[in-house]
């Protein structure tokens, strides 16, 4: 089977299960308790039953469940998400505001775990049990298990307000204009329009929300990096390698971290997955509005529009970041490419 | 072999690029502090040019409105009046630190802190609160007002030669416009508006309010931003309309998220959501110009963040921090904390419906009294970190006839047992109590308050067992009367003594204990009528004396505290004056540069 065939049959899969999750979140979000009402409607407006049944029938909650869900299938087969309770706005409108913004700070942070953790956990494996492979497992320790809020805070009073090297929260400085809206991502938009100065103060900002949440993938990137090398480096072939006379940077580089990176393009590949669906903690703190701001107030106002919304955003990114992991893995490993 | 070891060298130099890249872009501004000048002088020259351009696209995705906002923004004349006001970089900006809490612009759709603070830079009211007293009423757009003697007709004078940031004359027919579009859109602030008839120009400096029936809190009602008065020839221009189909009809609300049309000492610049409300100078206004140039409300959602960019200089003003970071702050020389009293109220609700809780226990009104007895409110005032009040009832303190806190009863455990003896339970009982959870207000943490609850009545033999849960889960329990015992909270909807109507029987919250016509006493429903439409103030004092009396035996209702809020303002700034409807009022700061 070809890699084409292999992807359109990946893809093919992901609709049916995409279809089987929008009825379960539907279920599961109209079943919890509380009233979408009484979270948009103040209290005195809750007292007048007029202005209650008009806001029941303006938002589809007078109909009978079943009733709703398939004007949602009709409305999604027309790529229309609806319109949130909370924001008045398009859903897809909603998405397309807070979700560029998730993907500049998920592939950033992903970004620096990578060249963090890969190189740690090849030196902490190279140098086994040497005290540099100590230090190595207590960074990915600390990476792996220090809250992420509280590294981001410590991490504020440290950059921003000790040292003075980063800007506060926020994703530009104050009162500077927003670079126009082509992809979302701040950095990529002053960099298309020439906007420098934009584009300076979008990187330092982003700078530090991407390495507090690198720093806890770093530590994951590092443990599968290094005990995959591990398994790798004693294997037979490395013995060989070294038989025949290969340099040991060679052996490492090119004989055992090739065959090493499996586990690790998995990790790296949801954990990308995950940043981009919402770093709730770290876009609160630096007032960050990515998609788990949006998952968060969505949920808590129950506007139910957003939380389908959002949910099958989840689920296509997971989707999809398996769906490069597998392929990845096929570059990989040859001999993937036949099975 | 070859080739590889290209691509791998490439990688690496890409890697290295983007590194540094980082590495340029940090070292271009090495102090955290001086960020704020040097950021406004780019955006400042960017103004005229860049604003519209970079706005429109942004706001496309709601391209349904987009051709019509484009043409028609250009007579408005907005940026350029904008850009004029605040010449390039020099100008003098206060930035206030704020959740974010806001769905639009629009006065009259809009219920909310953050954007009701942007209104109070933007336009005006008739009357409005005293800077530092909120149940003190005084004029704005009105010089003057004379209420009949039936209560129901008020005539103001607007005062004269007051014109709209655009230029258009303020007249009575705007007020009418304004108040009759408020009224039709039904939204969240609609309800301010339900005792008025019919809003009249009698000429172009008079209005008259007819009400269908005596309201003495009309006035305290008017200092509410939905009664902004906006340029009517403006917002019709943008697809603004009156009438009982407002609510479908109006379609002035995208304009309204991006520009303002009204009177007062700013124009609103733009608004990025989730991000900055930036506000300027109104060449035009009509009373004393501000000492500031720009007012930016700068979205912070975490109470941390804004501890950290007010002492790193982003922000010059905190208004949401929890009782720790005030604490923190106190030391700090460069930041004063001013404190104010809410008109917020924490209470605990025993339901009179004697199935709500077990054997009807919270029903007895002796068992209320236990309860109240058992609590050391006087410790509840260290949670806040702030100095809160401890109101004697429901009514809290600081309105109109309301009682201080020498008559709140101090706490006596024998006699609360006594009393649990008396009703029956002289070993006690065990009751369920339900709380939000995760829902920030005043900075006070409410299971630290639960516990508190919980300890103080085990001592008088009472066990509490602690029932937290999501807000909007506990909230329709609440609404539905289904709490026998519960921990809550109030904030006044408008800042007058009948805005506490509402825990009489039949009103929003006294129906959520089961307080209803049926299963009061009449004494107390002809005292909540009587309150409900008296405007003699003398009369008013009397009514509500005598309901604060009957509380204090038969309420279900016990007050735990009335927290105040601490607002942190750097030293940079002068002039704040806490005023807790008005959290930031613009035209009475100034700021050091």
């Amino acid at each position: 089977m070809s890699v084409t065939d292999y992807v359109i049959r990946r893809v093919l899969i992901v609709i049916p299960l995409i279809i089987g999750l929008t009825l379960v979140v539907f279920l599961v979000s109209h079943m919890l308790p509380g009233d979408p009402v009484a979270a948009h409607l103040g209290q005195r407006s809750m007292e007048d039953p007029a202005i209650v049944a008009a806001f029941r029938q303006e938002w589809g909650l007078d109909q009978p469940l079943y009733v709703q869900y398939l004007t949602f299938l009709k409305n999604l087969s027309q790529g229309n998400l609806g319109v949130s309770i909370h924001t008045k706005q398009p859903v897809m409108d909603d998405l397309g505001r807070y979700f560029p913004a998730s993907i500049e700070l998920a592939v950033t942070a992903v970004f620096f775990a990578i060249l963090i953790g890969i190189p740690l956990g090849i030196i902490s494996a190279v140098k086994r049990n040497h005290p540099v492979d100590h230090g190595a497992r207590v960074v990915s320790l600390l990476g792996v298990s220090a809250p992420v809020f509280w590294l981001a805070l410590v991490g504020l009073y440290v950059f921003y307000l000790r040292l003075g090297w980063l800007p506060g929260p926020g994703r530009l400085d104050t009162g500077m204009t927003e670079p126009t809206h082509i992809t979302g991502m701040f950095t990529v938009d002053s960099l298309i329009t020439g906007n420098m100065t934009a584009f300076a103060s979008a990187v330092r900002h982003l700078f530090l929300p991407a390495l507090v949440l690198g720093m806890a993938t770093a530590g994951l990137v590092t443990r599968m990096t290094r005990s995959s090398m591990l398994e790798v480096l004693s294997s037979d072939y490395i013995r060989t390698a070294r038989a025949k006379g290969a340099s040991e940077g060679r052996v490492i580089i090119q004989h055992a971290l090739r065959n090493s990176m499996i586990p690790t393009v998995t990790v790296i590949g949801l954990a990308l997955a995950d940043i981009m669906s919402g770093a709730v903690l770290t876009e609160t703190i630096f007032a960050w509005p990515g998609i788990g701001r949006y998952a968060f107030q969505s949920t808590v106002s129950l506007d139910f529009p957003s939380i389908i919304g959002v949910t099958l955003l989840i689920a296509v990114v997971f989707a999809l970041a398996n769906l490069v992991v597998d392929i990845t893995y096929v570059f990989l490993d040859p001999r993937l490419r036949t099975a | 072999m070859q080739h590889s070891t290209i691509k791998r060298w490439s990688m690496l130099l890409i890697a290295l690029a983007i590194v540094a890249v980082f590495a340029a872009a940090c070292a271009q501004q090495p102090a955290a502090p001086a960020p704020a000048p040097q950021a406004q002088a780019p955006a400042a020259t960017q103004a005229p040019a860049a604003a519209a351009p970079t706005q429109a696209p942004a706001a496309a995705p709601k391209a349904t409105e987009a051709p019509k906002a484009a043409p028609t923004s250009a007579p408005a004349a907005q940026p350029t009046a904008a850009a004029k006001a605040a010449p390039a970089g020099t100008g003098n900006q206060l930035v206030v630190g704020i959740a974010h809490d806001l769905t639009t612009l629009d006065p009259g759709r809009g219920y909310e802190i953050a954007g009701g603070l942007a209104h109070k830079a933007i336009y005006d009211t008739l009357v409005t609160t005293a800077p530092d007293d909120i149940t003190k009423i005084v004029p704005s757009l009105a010089e003057k007002w004379d209420i009949s003697s039936d209560g129901k007709t008020y005539t103001f004078n607007l005062k004269k030669g007051v014109k709209f940031s655009s230029g258009n004359e303020m007249t009575a027919n705007d007020v009418k416009w304004s108040y009759d579009r408020v009224k039709g859109l039904q939204g969240n602030p609609s309800f301010l508006f339900s005792t008025i008839k019919s809003v009249d120009a009698k000429d172009p400096n008079t209005v008259v309010i007819t009400l269908d029936s005596p309201d003495p809190a009309l006035l305290a009602k008017m200092t509410f931003m939905a009664f902004a008065v906006l340029d009517s020839k403006t917002v019709q221009a943008q697809g603004g309309v009156t009438g009982a189909d407002a609510k479908a009809n109006d379609k002035a609300q995208q304009w309204l998220d991006q520009h303002s049309a009204g009177t007062g000492p700013f124009v609103l610049k733009s608004w990025t959501k989730d991000n900055e409300i930036t506000v300027e100078k109104n060449p035009n206004y009509w009373g004393t110009p501000s000492k500031l140039d720009r007012v930016i409300y700068k979205n912070l959602p975490q109470s941390a963040s804004q501890k950290l960019a007010l002492e790193g200089g982003d922000i010059d003003i905190a208004l949401e921090l929890n009782a720790d970071q005030t604490k923190a702050l106190a030391s700090n020389p460069n930041v004063k904390i001013v404190q104010g009293p809410t008109t917020d109220i924490f209470f605990l609700l025993a339901n009179k419906d004697k199935s709500m809780s077990p054997k009807g226990v919270m029903s007895d009104p002796k068992v209320v009294q236990a309860v109240e007895l058992a609590l050391d409110r006087d410790a509840f005032k260290d949670l806040s970190g702030t100095k809160s009040g401890v109101p004697p009832t429901i009514v809290g303190l600081g309105f109109l006839g309301s009682w201080d806190e020498s008559k709140t009863p101090k706490r006596d455990v024998a006699k609360a047992k006594q009393l649990l003896a008396d009703a029956g339970y002289p070993n006690g009982f065990e009751v369920d109590m339900e709380y939000p959870t995760k829902f920030n207000r005043d900075g006070l943490d409410w299971d630290t308050m639960a516990q508190k609850v919980q300890s103080d009545l085990a001592e008088a033999g009472i066990k509490v067992n602690l029932k937290p849960g999501d807000l909007q889960t506990v909230l329709a329990n609440y609404r539905a009367g289904k709490e026998g015992f519960s921990l809550w909270q109030w904030g006044a909807d408008f800042p007058d003594t009948n805005d506490r109507l509402a825990f009489l029987p039949e009103g929003i919250v006294g129906k959520r204990a089961g307080w209803t016509n049926a299963t009061s006493d009449p004494n107390i429903q002809k005292l909540r009528d009587q309150a409900a439409v008296e405007t003699d103030p003398q009369k008013r004092v009397q009514v509500w004396n005598d309901i604060q009396q009957y509380l204090m035996d038969n309420s279900p209702f016990i007050p735990l505290i009335q927290p105040n809020r601490a607002v942190a303002v750097s030293n940079k700034v002068s002039g704040y004056t806490f005023n807790n409807q008005f959290l930031v009022q613009p035209l009475l700061l100034s700021k050091q540069q």
